[in-house]
């Protein structure tokens, strides 16, 4: 085993950082942020698409490890950016770079809420056996407002599925992946969440003292810690491992840590943290969404039980 | 990045397994269940470590010239997995080879190399730990077993609580004070249980009837032989070592056989169907995935030879709460399971799993140590 990075991973992670990092400013007025439920990573996106980053997992000697760190490493940022259909799922599902952004969705969640819909050329869609490739051209396309940190749309019109492309068979293996960029995405605006919290409660005084320094807090704040770090190492094993079972489990465990970690940390940020001149809800209002994709933690418990554990035969 | 075993890794599991299927067929029914330091589990021992000793099994990781194989930590967690999630059949074998011979190996000298490593190695001696005191448990640097320099050693009072294993070990890891207060006067002891001066009370257990004893030290002389490193330089030694104590027994491993072993009961009985219970347990099987992997990631960096962070911490923590899923899975849908005699996989699991908070650190340490090294929040006041 060797949970390092390889030399060229880490060249790769770095190279993905320093892109993060040039582009994660939220925009300001004044010194303060923008007051938006979501800000869109449009700088980051330009940056990531001329360096060919979305399509890393179709580089020679390339897979879903280094599409995984690149999620996770973007996830870390403020700013919105879809990468895990585009730059995970599509790729490693069809073995196609697909005309992107490329928003994944189950068929009945189609008219209700789907994350990047509207900004989305593809759609992924979970049909039970079968994955429909919905080329969204010339679809309409109804904005959501909603309190989360994604841009949410529904389709104005039920679309017929069984005009649009199939793959057919492949619904568990979307599903697989789906999984995995889901768990990275939430390892990631979890551990954001979980440092930013940090940061303000070693400043932040109250009764003479930094907020951080009562144990109260700090318990809280460690044990959210040790969930956003089994998280990602759950998600970068399922990467790794190709298992149904490690996705799965992944994804469970992340979206089963999120009501605790969103709940202490718009806690330990106080009033503050309700607004949205405040950055928190840039990580917690997109892992509330996250919370329930895919249908939330029903799916995925039952997956691990039915691999885990299979009945015989 | 990379996640799978290798042929040496696989092949040593292989040999260890051959050795545990030479277990009592009763084995779950009448050792397991009083844990590792019952009276019949450690007579037991010394005749399975003598097993093990005979295939080079014990210490793998260590230095050929202390009788290992020069092979990698993996293995050491690969032994401790084997063992811990059956029961520890080694009983307190492992306290010498997982964190008292690496101990020995860093601060002892050639002579003390020499004497003790060996002795692990060939699985000749039970280890118990001296550290507990009745004022200084969770506050270990407060106290106050004293060993007072005399001529050609020192004369140690006080007394030891909670410790495991007592009754019956060899030897004894003890702390005990030369120095002044706090932190920089505690100085390192390897002690024979049979030394002049020792006695012993047990103190029964809701777990167990034989895990707890008050060790009494009463002019008990040590020779100066007995001191590891320097005097009243225990406290850097005792620093050393917790990491390898808290990421030390493969517990993952042991709830995830328990685990496993809940639900083939709730299978038995008709349960597995509901898709509440499916849902508990697949929810238990990934702490108990997400502990394994924490528990890795000291692992190879123990294996790299790096200094250890603060992921012990957090894998001590994420260990603890995998043990405890288990055991409420078990408390919750097969609480009759817990009677005596009923089973003895689940009733082991289940006192491991209820002394795991508090075991090599109590939970809240593990908590506290996270928020200053890993998170940098500040002490409180």
């Amino acid at each position: 085993m060797d949970f390092d990075l390889t030399p060229d991973q880490q060249a790769l992670r770095e190279a993905i950082v320093r892109i993060v990092d040039d582009n994660r400013d939220l925009p300001r007025s004044g010194g303060v942020v923008e007051p938006r439920a979501f800000h869109p990573a449009t700088a980051m996106e330009q940056a990531f698409a001329a360096g060919g980053y979305f399509d890393i997992a179709l580089e020679p000697g390339c897979g879903a490890v280094e599409a995984a760190i690149l999620v996770y490493e973007a996830a870390l940022s403020p700013l919105v950016l879809e990468l895990g259909g585009a730059a995970l799922v599509a790729p490693l599902l069809t073995g196609e770079a697909l005309a992107r952004p490329v928003a994944m969705a189950r068929a009945q969640d189609l008219m209700r809420g789907v994350r990047f819909l509207g900004e989305a050329r593809t759609v992924l869609v979970d049909c039970g056996a079968d994955v429909a490739v919905l080329d969204m051209t010339g679809r309409e396309v109804a904005p959501l407002d909603s309190p989360y940190a994604y841009p949410l749309g529904r389709l104005a019109a039920a679309p017929d599925l069984s005009a649009v492309r199939k793959l057919p068979g492949k619904g568990a293996e979307l599903r697989r992946l789906w999984r995995i960029a889901l768990a990275l995405e939430i390892a990631a605006a979890m551990e954001a969440t979980v440092q930013f919290t940090t940061d303000y409660v070693k400043q932040r005084q109250v009764f003479g003292r930094p907020v951080g320094s009562f144990q109260a807090v700090q318990h809280r704040l460690s044990a959210d810690a040790v969930k956003s770090r089994g998280i990602y190492w759950l998600a970068m094993k399922a990467a790794w491992s190709a298992s149904p079972l490690d996705a799965a489990l992944a994804a469970l465990h992340a979206q089963r840590a999120i009501p605790d970690v969103t709940y202490d940390a718009h806690q330990f940020n106080g009033a503050l943290g309700m607004t949205l001149e405040h950055a928190l809800h840039c990580w917690t209002f997109r892992l509330r969404w996250l919370q329930g994709e895919m249908g939330g933690q029903r799916g995925h418990a039952a997956e691990v039980a039915a691999l885990a554990w299979p009945d015989a035969a | 990045m990379e996640f799978a075993w290798n042929a040496a890794e696989e092949a040593y599991r292989a040999e260890l397994r051959e050795v545990i299927a030479t277990l009592p067929d009763d084995w779950w029914e009448a050792y397991a269940p009083h844990g590792p330091s019952s009276p019949k589990l450690m007579e037991h021992a010394r005749r399975f470590n003598a097993r093990l000793a005979q295939r080079d099994l014990i210490v793998r990781h260590w230095p050929q010239e202390y009788g290992g194989q020069d092979a990698s930590a993996w293995q050491q967690i690969i032994i401790s997995e084997e063992m811990w999630s059956i029961g520890e059949p080694r009983s307190s074998l492992y306290l010498g080879a997982n964190w008292a011979g690496p101990a020995i190996m860093k601060f002892g000298t050639e002579a003390q190399k020499q004497k003790w490593l060996r002795s692990i190695a060939a699985g000749e001696l039970l280890w118990c730990q001296g550290f507990s005191e009745p004022e200084a448990g969770t506050d270990l640097s407060n106290m106050k077993t004293r060993a007072e320099p005399v001529d050609g050693g020192y004369v140690v009072n006080g007394s030891k609580i909670w410790t495991s294993y007592a009754a019956r070990a060899d030897v004894m890891f003890l702390l005990a004070r030369v120095g002044g207060k706090g932190k920089g006067g505690v100085s390192c002891f390897l002690v024979p249980m049979d030394t002049p001066g020792i006695e012993i009370r047990p103190i029964q257990g809701v777990h167990s009837r034989w895990d707890f004893h008050e060790v009494f030290f009463t002019d008990a002389f040590l020779p100066a032989d007995a001191l590891l490193g320097e005097e009243a330089g225990g406290w850097t030694i005792v620093q050393t070592i917790i990491h390898y104590e808290r990421i030390g027994a493969g517990r993952y491993e042991k709830a995830k056989r328990g685990l496993d072993h809940v639900v083939e009961r709730l299978k038995e009985r008709g349960l597995w169907d509901d898709p509440v219970v499916r849902a508990d347990c697949a929810a238990a099987r990934a702490l108990v995935e997400a502990a394994r992997l924490q528990t890795y990631l000291v692992i190879d960096g123990r294996a790299k030879d790096s200094d250890p962070g603060a992921e012990t911490y957090l894998a001590r923590f994420a260990m603890i709460q995998a043990d405890h899923a288990v055991a409420n899975l078990t408390s919750t849908y097969l609480p009759d399971l817990l009677i005596d005699g009923a089973d003895g996989h689940l009733r082991s699991q289940f006192n491991s799993a209820i002394t795991a908070g508090i075991a090599a650190g109590a939970a809240e340490v593990q908590l506290n140590m996270i928020s200053g090294r890993h998170l940098g929040l500040p002490r409180g006041a």
